[in-house]
């Protein structure tokens, strides 16, 4: 299964959470001048056009299941992959949020599970499709609580015999998000391109480039003419990364990323965010008086990492990811993630 | 000079083929390998050669078998003399794709299920590398011996070269990490016709890094 440090990186432009009580008072009394002016710090605004925007909703009958049933056809040499990963994580700034006085922080056990087949077509190819399923749960802020299913498509070539030569991979993922409240409901799909190389037994390196995608399930404004798929995201970036065995049992890593796209800041109302936004939505779950807003920003991200194999098939890992987002208008905030997981494979 | 020789070579010959009759003038090296520790090391190849270079050696050796089983090489280290040819059959629901770069022996298993429809024929003394294309962390050694008188060791760090002809030899050993040249570990050892005779090592060893097989932490290396 290919789940990697992006899946991560993208976590934060997923959490929200709105309970249906609070979604089915919003749709009742739908937005009003006050609240208009709440929102954007008692100025005046002009209401943007709302445009008709062509919401290419994502089959939710993913192209899993022709995947899974290609993968059959061919198991007279194919092989299971099972991997379980869970453990718990850390962020430092959960609601991304410029301000300080808008920053939350909590603590999440996570647990990810993967199951597929791996086939070898040719000796430099493999192909591997996968069931996924993940789920969150947050010691405070429990709204972000969510699960998630879907499939992985990943393709590999190496371009000559042995663990030296270099490779390239291609993989894609689609995954339904369901959190309790409707509003961050979404379909995440991602693609992904890399080459790298082994340069010796114990290092290692890549590079490549992510393309992402979540469509929002629901829409709810709470101003009229702007819109409230705040988690209608879309993004590119790239990476690379570098991997250094220590010893038989450790592992350690560094990666770099660097993407350009949408992100949620969740904060108070004020005025530059309003400005600064294409998309808003309330969101209860870091307290009343917070929004979500859907901007454009640059994020650079440093991330390290420490496993250690207990056997071949079971390994502790430590993680830890520094993010530095860069938004319009001056919106920059930054969050650190920490992860502790246990995992088991083969 | 010559008729000596000739009559030590029939003699030799004569305890190969017969070896009831050899048994009792034949003797046996037991030879225990430790690590700085004290430890026992497992999968060392210890190898006796005559001093005077007189060896028989099998016209046609037996053929050998290297498994693959859950994506390993079984044995790891697998010991033959040169010319034994070795089958890999493959036990696993994968294809693999053996090879070697060693320069005793550079071959190439296309993309195979089941037993191969031929065996590879060891026929260089020296260290030959294993590798599968499909699972870069799969690792054996083939050990290619100039002397039909070797083992490798248990977990119990002792090997035992059996039915070997008396006489002078001088004895080495061979391991995957072994830091320093085998040559190094060269001892002489004079062997006297039914006896055990024992002798030791202390190795050396290079931790071992092999690829990484277990899930990491960026959750990478399957495919």
């Amino acid at each position: 299964m290919q789940i990697d440090m992006a899946d991560h990186n993208f976590v934060p432009y997923r959490r929200g959470f709105e309970s249906n009580r609070h979604r089915a008072c919003l749709i009742a009394t739908q937005i009003s001048c006050p609240d208009l002016g709440r929102l954007t710090g008692g100025m005046s605004i002009r209401l943007r056009p709302l445009k008709q925007r062509l919401f290419c909703r994502p089959a939710r009958a993913y192209a899993l299941g022709a995947l899974l049933s290609c993968a059959a056809s061919g198991q007279a040499f194919a092989d299971w992959q099972i991997y379980v990963d869970s453990g718990l994580l850390h962020d430092s700034n959960l609601s991304r949020a410029s301000r300080a006085e808008d920053v939350r922080a909590d603590s999440a056990f996570a647990v990810t599970a993967s199951a597929g087949q791996f086939i070898a077509p040719t000796g430099a190819d493999g192909f591997t499709v996968s069931a996924d399923a993940s789920a969150e749960a947050y010691d405070r802020y429990d709204g972000l609580n969510h699960v998630a299913a879907g499939g992985t498509a990943s393709w590999r070539h190496k371009f000559g015999l042995g663990y030296l030569a270099p490779w390239t991979a291609l993989s894609a993922s689609a995954l339904h998000d369901d959190y309790r409240s409707d509003i961050r409901d979404s379909t995440y799909v991602h693609l992904l391109a890399e080459a790298g190389r082994r340069f010796s037994e114990t290092f290692d390196a890549s590079m490549g480039m992510i393309l992402e995608r979540r469509y929002a399930a629901n829409d709810d404004p709470v101003v009229p003419g702007i819109s409230g798929r705040v988690f209608d995201l879309a993004g590119r970036g790239v990476f690379v990364r570098a991997g250094y065995a220590a010893t038989d049992h450790l592992l350690v890593g560094m990666r770099a990323d660097v993407r350009r796209g949408d992100v949620v800041s969740t904060s108070k109302r004020n005025r530059e965010i309003f400005l600064a936004s294409s998309a808003i939505a309330e969101d209860p779950t870091f307290g009343d008086e917070l929004y979500d807003y859907r901007l454009r920003g640059t994020t650079w991200t440093a991330s390290a990492f420490a496993s250690w194999a207990l056997t071949d098939t079971m390994s502790l890992n430590l993680s830890y990811a520094d993010q530095r987002t860069q938004a319009a208008s001056g919106l920059d905030y930054r969050s650190r993630t920490g992860h502790l997981s246990f995992s088991y494979g083969y | 000079m010559h008729f000596r020789l000739m009559i030590a070579n029939i003699a030799l010959a004569a305890a190969l083929q017969f070896p009831g009759w050899s048994c009792a003038y034949a003797a046996e090296v037991v030879a225990t390998v430790t690590d700085d520790a004290g430890q026992p090391i497992k999968d060392a190849v210890v190898v006796a050669v005559p001093v005077d270079g007189t060896m028989h050696i099998p016209s046609h050796p037996h053929a050998q078998i290297l498994d693959q089983i859950d994506k390993e090489f079984v044995p790891k280290v697998k010991a033959i003399v040169a010319g034994t040819p070795i089958i890999f059959p493959n036990h696993d629901n994968v294809r693999h794709q053996v090879y070697s770069f060693s320069p005793a022996k550079r071959f190439e298993l296309p993309l195979y299920a089941g037993v191969p429809a031929k065996p590879v024929v060891f026929d260089k003394p020296g260290v030959v590398v294993l590798g599968c294309n499909i699972h870069d962390w799969m690792i054996g050694y083939v050990y290619v011996s100039e002397s039909p008188w070797f083992a490798t060791t248990g977990t119990d760090g002792t090997a035992t070269i059996a039915d070997i002809p008396p006489g002078a030899y001088a004895l080495r050993v061979w391991h995957p990490q072994l830091n320093g040249g085998e040559e190094a570990t060269r001892q002489n050892l004079s062997v006297s016709p039914g006896q055990t005779a024992a002798i030791n090592w202390k190795l050396a060893l290079r931790p071992e890094v092999r690829i990484r097989r277990a899930p990491a932490a960026d959750h990478r290396g399957h495919y």
